[in-house]
């Protein structure tokens, strides 16, 4: 007697073969049925043999795609209708609208292997692509995930790719961006004259990149600019075109082997680098490499990353170019190139030639940044492969909006019980970086199908957020930043009552209208107290101290030592004799001298009075180049500080400011100085969280780690090692990053607990 | 030295001296004095009527003082109405113990000021106060124009921005005088009346728009305040707004933007494309307009912001003066 079953599956389930794989599983257990895609996810319908069935079911979640995965499944039983086969029927397209959308991965070994097949008829095709690999989300113009709402609905596809496409046995079938050198995309080299190369477009690019020249490569997400890694005159120009000095190149590398040549790469980051979602990876970078030098002036490490589509596995070679600079086209500030005209125009005067190609893409997305530290994934940019593939919660954040930071700015939705981070947006002090972010919210949203009854923002009154929500009709939630770091890191690890945070971060607007970034914070995602933080010093000038890092330490040694402190500045920076007198009297008077306590500007101060960096060209070289000089492995002695136990804690670094002075006059090297600092800040915090755990009326043991300092190795290391030891449960991010890129994550379950405490005060009142 | 005293305020014998042999003696309106409000007679046209406190510290700067100001202040508001100035009144709040000496330089400074651009001072009123109670002197002027041919502020996609010449000036000219920084400087504020530069462009053009004084808040908050007022899109071009040197050198050491400092005697204009070099022309004929420049486009009649092109090719919005400035960087 047959039986029949429906199953519904949730997750990652749509445009990664899934319907394929059931209609192979419902063959090999001889079941009848259908398997249908619907807003909901995917259905089964399945009649035959209960002891089929259930081998069937079992087989669903073991052996599932590669790319798929399933969140949820619910299994009933219904009346068997005597179906005769098993089919795969039409997309419906109606439901709940919780649909996933699939995300951009890089190409499949069984793709690669027929595009090196000087048989296969995809020999040496440049979009060979199947269910498990290939774009999706870059492409996709309307869900549900279906070839005629992506931007390869203007490929017809030739007689083969139908076949394919409609096999249900075959590896593409359903593989929506299915194309051949007959009807799919093609690719063409222009340089700047217009001349055009087609057939030896790859060929005669890899000649060109060969020779020096700087080449604009269409990819997945955008236009990458690349350039010979190897080639230091090349990378030279690159930079001095891009207007680009210092800041580190993604180097693509064309597979592991050569990527071990350069970096020092272990077991994680080699799994990091062949994953499908192919990320760059901060790798130490090897001594005595052919890198060329300045790939990442001043720094110990080097991003990787291997080819991720098949045009960039024929562009590469090892023997003749085993190294390629692919570094995002966009102007400093602006977001990613990635349509044809613009990119055109924008970049006429960087790139010497165009690898182009007629596939549109639909959606920028950047290339996700990632290093394994200690033990974990840390991501510095969450975006391609990753986006927008939801996070899952208990709380209910359905049709909440959270709008992001100022700078890295990741915005986040909430539906149903999912949670969805958008794509890394940028600094959104330009005008097109914030066209790009409402665009891109606009078009999740409508994905999502929701319409946000309220929407998270940052407390600080000049993020431009608050200009965005200004114009629409909708509840607005303030949200104070470390706040949503401590929060983001909770609901990362799953953390629900109440715990430590010690936020180490940039700067971010503190509720007492001062600039905080070194907290330690207690709460959950409903309330915080703050408990204590590094002793404010000013920042002469405001925001110039972000460019100008000596100011800040002018600021931290004239609050600490008064005139004695402007005599030790000026004996560093000698040349600012004029403007330290200045300075002086704006700190004294309060003219535009905020008073800021942030650990960001705290290893900013370090490392201009060391020398180490007095310029920075990009966000954070100063303190980044601080923490590069240092050897990781070692443990340094701290520098003295002080805590001071009034209503708060407060870090008093006066002590370590005379400590360095000191060893600076003794010309103490720089690298012992630097890893002692690091130490000190370790040091400090863990001290003034135990004694904050003691004064608190909690006995509670459990802290999260978050802000953009944690992306520093050695801090981070060593406040899980100390804070360990001291017996403290820590958590870290593994799924957003530390950084403002995670900040929506935070601002949105604290905005789910608002909402709730609001809705539950309006109840009340009712009542 | 002679000082002011509260009797100086109570109305009797000492006030009556004061008003006689300052106010009076300097602004030779004692044609006016015989009622008490001044009475005038007006040919034409609509009456624009201004008024405006000021407050600067320090009361005498390099290119002017607290009473220069006070004239051109208000004579400027009228003037960037479309207004011919007529008449003003001004009002004294004074310090117990203010030097009577720095008053009379104060007072011939307004009388002066006033007598160049042809506007009468027709009313005045000075009250005392108990020391401690003001810094100083305090003034009060209100001011009366003459408008025969109103601006129409009819916007056009195209139309041009211009500014009558480099801004901040006064900015730090003030920040440098007050001397508690020690920023040291050769700049001198662009205190001056506006209605003869504006007339010489109102004759050369009849499609100016609009036209402003850009003072406290600076060029970006007045513009600000223009595109939220009509709707407008403008986009300014970083590089061709005139900044003095030593005004830039200032606010990079300071942290300011000098589209944010206080001007008081520049003039926006917008105009017409085709009339721009019109404009343009007759305000460089006149020494305060000698640096005027094109400085923006109207982009667009419907949305209301203010963009600025930065040299990197990169667009920023502008808003107005929050007097808060807290980094963003995280
Ligand atoms: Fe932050
Ligand atoms: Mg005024
Ligand atoms: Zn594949
Ligand atoms: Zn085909």
């Amino acid at each position: 007697m047959a039986k029949a079953i429906k199953v519904t599956v949730r997750g990652r389930v749509q445009g990664v073969g899934f319907r394929p794989f059931v209609f192979q599983l419902a063959h090999r257990y001889r079941l009848a049925g259908t398997v249908q895609n619907n807003m909901d996810g995917v259905t089964i319908i399945a009649e035959g043999e209960e002891k089929q069935l259930q081998l069937f079911l079992h087989a669903l979640i073991q052996e599932a795609p590669r790319l798929s995965r399933i969140d949820e499944w619910n299994v009933v039983a219904i009346p068997a209708q005597g179906w005769q086969q098993f089919s795969i029927i039409k997309s419906e397209r109606k439901g709940t609208s919780s649909l996933v959308i699939p995300i951009d991965t890089a190409v499949c070994d069984d793709c690669l292997q027929e595009m090196n097949d000087p048989a296969d008829f995809r020999y040496r095709y440049p979009f060979i692509n199947c269910t498990q690999c290939g774009p999706r989300y870059t492409i996709i113009e309307q869900l549900p995930y279906d070839r005629p709402y992506t931007s390869m609905k203007t490929f017809p596809m030739c007689n083969r790719c139908q076949k394919e496409y409609e096999n249900p046995l075959n590896r593409r079938h359903h593989a929506q961006p299915i194309a051949c050198p007959t009807c799919g995309p093609s690719v063409m080299l222009i340089d700047r004259h217009g001349q055009t190369w087609k057939e030896e477009a790859i060929e005669k690019a890899q000649e060109f990149l060969m020779a020096g020249a700087i080449v604009a490569i269409k990819g997945l997400g955008g236009y990458h600019l690349a350039c010979d890694a190897t080639n230091e005159t090349a990378v030279r120009q690159l930079r001095k075109r891009k207007q680009r000095p210092t800041r580190p190149l993604a180097i693509m590398a064309a597979n592991l082997a050569v990527a071990n040549q350069i970096g020092e790469i272990n077991e994680k980051e080699a799994q990091l680098l062949t994953s499908p979602e192919a990320p760059i990876v901060i790798v130490k970078r090897k001594p005595f490499t052919l890198l060329a030098p300045s790939i990442s002036p001043g720094l110990t490490t080097v991003g990787v990353m291997l080819p991720y589509t098949p045009l960039h596995h024929l562009l590469l070679d090892e023997q003749t170019l085993p190294l390629l600079v692919m570094t995002s086209a966009n102007r400093s500030g602006m977001p990613i190139l990635y349509e044809d005209a613009q990119a055109f125009s924008e970049l006429n005067e960087i790139a010497d030639y165009f690898l182009v190609h007629n596939r549109s893409i639909v959606h920028p997305l950047d290339d996700s940044v990632v290093q394994w530290q200690n033990g974990r994934l840390d991501f510095l940019r969450r975006a391609r492969g990753f986006v927008p593939d939801p996070l899952f919660t208990t709380e209910s954040v359905h049709a909440l909006a959270a709008l992001g930071g100022q700078q890295k700015n990741v915005f986040a939705f909430g539906r149903n019980q999912q949670l969805f981070l958008g794509p890394h947006i940028g600094d959104l002090q330009n005008i097109d970086v914030i066209h790009h972010f409402l665009r891109e919210y606009e078009h999740l949203r409508t994905w999502l199908g929701i319409q946000p009854d309220a929407v998270a923002v940052d407390m600080h009154p000049n993020y431009e957020t608050w200009n965005i929500v200004k114009e629409w009709d909708v509840s607005v939630i303030p949200v104070q930043h470390h706040h949503a770091h401590m929060v983001a890191c909770m609901e990362d690890n799953g953390l629900k009552e109440s715990c430590f945070g010690l936020i180490l971060d940039g700067t971010g607007y503190g509720e007492d209208g001062n600039v905080w970034g070194f907290e330690l914070l207690y709460g959950d995602a409903s309330y915080y107290e703050r408990l204590g933080h590094l002793l404010y010093t000013p920042l002469p000038g405001g925001e110039k101290c972000i460019k100008e890092p000596w100011r800040t330490a002018v600021g931290m040694l004239g609050y600490y030592f008064g005139e004695k402190g402007y005599e030790y500045a000026l004996q560093r920076f000698p040349d600012k004799q004029y403007e330290i007198a200045i300075l002086k009297n704006m700190i004294e008077k309060g003219i535009n001298a905020p008073l800021a306590g942030t650990c960001g500007r705290l290893f900013d101060a370090v490392s201009a009075f060391l020398h180490v960096c007095l310029h920075p060209m990009y966000d954070g070289e100063a303190a980044i180049r601080l923490s590069e000089i240092i050897d990781e492995e070692n443990v340094y002695e701290p520098y003295p500080f002080a805590i001071r136990e009034n209503r708060l804690l407060e870090i008093d670094l006066a002590d370590m400011w005379l400590a360095i002075i000191e060893d600076v006059s003794r010309n103490e090297n720089p690298v012992q100085m630097a890893g002692r600092f690091h130490e000190t800040v370790v040091a400090a915090s863990v001290e003034m969280i135990r004694r904050a755990a003691k004064r608190h009326r909690s006995s509670e043991r459990r802290i999260v780690l978050s802000g953009g300092s944690m992306h520093n190795r050695y801090v981070t290391k060593r406040l899980v090692e100390q804070l360990q030891a001291a017996a403290f449960t820590v958590y870290t991010h593994q799924k957003v990053p530390c950084s403002d890129g995670g900040l929506a994550l935070g601002q949105l379950m604290i905005a789910a607990k608002r909402r709730e405490r609001e809705v539950c005060a309006s109840e009340f009142q009712q009542k | 030295m002679e000082r002011i005293t509260l009797a100086h305020g109570d109305g009797g014998e000492l006030a009556h001296q004061l008003i006689q042999q300052l106010f009076v003696a300097h602004f030779h309106h004692d044609a006016f004095v015989k009622f008490d409000a001044a009475l005038l007679s007006i040919e034409k046209g609509k009456l624009a009527i201004t008024t405006d406190s000021f407050v600067v510290k320090p009361l005498f700067f390099p290119g002017g003082n607290i009473g220069k100001l006070a004239v051109v202040g208000t004579v400027n508001d009228l003037a960037v109405s479309g207004a011919i100035p007529k008449a003003i009144t001004c009002g004294f709040i004074l310090e117990e113990g203010f030097p009577i000496s720095d008053l009379k330089r104060i007072v011939q400074s307004m009388a002066e000021e006033a007598q160049k651009i042809g506007v009468a001072i027709v009313a005045g009123d000075t009250k005392v106060v108990e020391r401690g109670a003001a810094d100083g002197i305090y003034i009060n002027t209100t001011g009366i124009g003459i408008v025969e041919e109103p601006l129409v502020p009819s916007f056009q996609e195209g139309d041009s921005v211009i500014i009558s010449g480099s801004v901040g000036d006064h900015g730090i000219t003030i920040f440098a005088a007050r001397g508690e920084l020690g920023l040291m400087t050769n700049l001198t504020s662009d205190c001056a009346a506006l209605s003869p530069m504006i007339s010489q462009a109102t004759k050369a053009s009849k499609q100016i728009r609009i036209m402003r004084d850009p003072t406290r808040g600076g060029l970006a908050t007045a513009l600000v305040e223009i595109c939220e007022d009509f709707q407008l899109t403008i986009e300014l071009s970083e590089d061709a707004i005139p900044i003095k040197r030593e005004v830039e050198g200032a606010c990079d050491l300071l942290g300011f933007d000098p589209l944010y400092l206080a001007n008081e005697g520049k003039v926006i204009f917008i105009v017409a494309k085709e009339d721009e070099q019109k404009v343009l022309q007759a305000i460089r004929s006149r020494e305060e307009g000698k640096e005027a420049a094109v400085i923006g486009t109207v982009r667009a009649t419907e949305k209301g912001q203010l963009l600025l092109r930065t040299p990197l090719g990169t667009t920023r919005r502008l808003y107005r003066l929050t007097g808060l400035l807290l980094p963003r960087i995280c």
